[in-house]
């Protein structure tokens, strides 16, 4: 039987062993699998600049002392 | 008649130059590795093909053992991808030699023992004697349980080669009677024809399931053993 005379053994197993751990793990390696699309949770809420927290007329535009 | 049954398992070799490396390596430009977001139709099939082989594979193991994730879908490629290419005719099946195979089954079945001794060492040598055994029987069963241990990787290799090799021994020997019976007695000839074109699904299905035994195997020896 083919399979049994050794003196092949060390060149098959040497291809195996390049093809398996090398080839093919390098191909499936860089296979990526990613999530779903779907919209990421924004916060809503919005700093406020320190003048802005209270609102007084005098902050108005029109009531500003003209340039 | 004895030599040219084999002739198709010897390891092949071109004016002295071994291209059994050519061959070996063949499958994996089947499948070409994925560069882009979006791939074409060939390269997308193969990965949603992994995907569900892997999520259906890996789902017994815990965190331990899903950093193997890797090497049992490769494997599962390697051997799905050259037992299919080999029933091409005239071809040279890698996965008939038994060398192959054991150079496969050793180290993988080690490294999931090795594994095993590492990370559990109390669980994994109680595996040698199942619980409840009877005092007077424990030294026997210790023996039995070190024998089936350490024959895990010889069944492995052996089942894989024999399944292969038989497979395509039994497509020479019925396509040559076909092909003798054409010229005594057609009918017969189309029977044995059938009976060719059966086989031939057979070992479509024994190549894929060859493939599926042989990494399910490894894997729940790595279940027992993370």
């Amino acid at each position: 039987m083919p399979q049994l005379d050794t003196s092949t053994w060390f060149i098959t197993i040497l291809s195996m062993i390049i093809t398996l751990f090398f080839m093919f793990q390098l191909k499936v390696a860089k296979y990526n699998f990613p999530e779903n699309p779907e919209p990421k949770p924004m916060p809503m809420s919005k700093s406020t600049t320190p003048w802005e927290k209270k609102w007084t007329k005098i902050y108005s535009p029109l009531s500003l002392p003209l340039q | 008649m004895n030599e040219n049954l084999f002739s198709s398992f010897i390891t092949p070799t071109m004016m002295g130059l071994p291209i059994v490396i050519a061959i070996t390596m063949f499958p994996s430009i089947m499948f070409p590795s994925p560069n882009r977001l979006i791939n074409n139709r060939l390269i997308s099939i193969q990965q949603w093909l992994v995907q569900l082989t892997s999520k259906q594979m890996l789902s017994i193991h815990n965190q331990k053992g899903q950093t193997w994730a890797l090497m049992l879908m490769s494997l599962i490629l390697f051997i799905g991808s050259t037992n299919l290419l080999g029933l091409l005719p005239h071809s040279f099946t890698p996965t008939t030699q038994l060398s192959l195979n054991l150079g496969m089954a050793i180290p993988l079945w080690a490294g999931t023992v090795i594994t095993g001794f590492r990370h559990k060492t109390k669980a994994s040598l109680a595996h040698f004697l199942p619980q409840g055994t009877p005092l007077p029987l424990i030294p026997m069963l210790v023996v039995i349980e070190t024998i089936s241990l350490f024959i895990q990787p010889m069944a492995l290799a052996v089942r894989l080669t024999a399944n292969i090799t038989a497979g395509h021994l039994l497509i020479h020997l019925i396509g040559g009677a076909t092909l003798a019976l054409m010229s005594i007695s057609t009918i017969t000839a189309m029977v044995t024809f059938t009976i060719l074109i059966l086989l031939t699904i057979l070992e479509f299905a024994v190549a894929l399931i060859q493939a599926y035994v042989f990494t399910l195997l490894v894997s729940l020896y790595l279940h027992d053993n993370t």
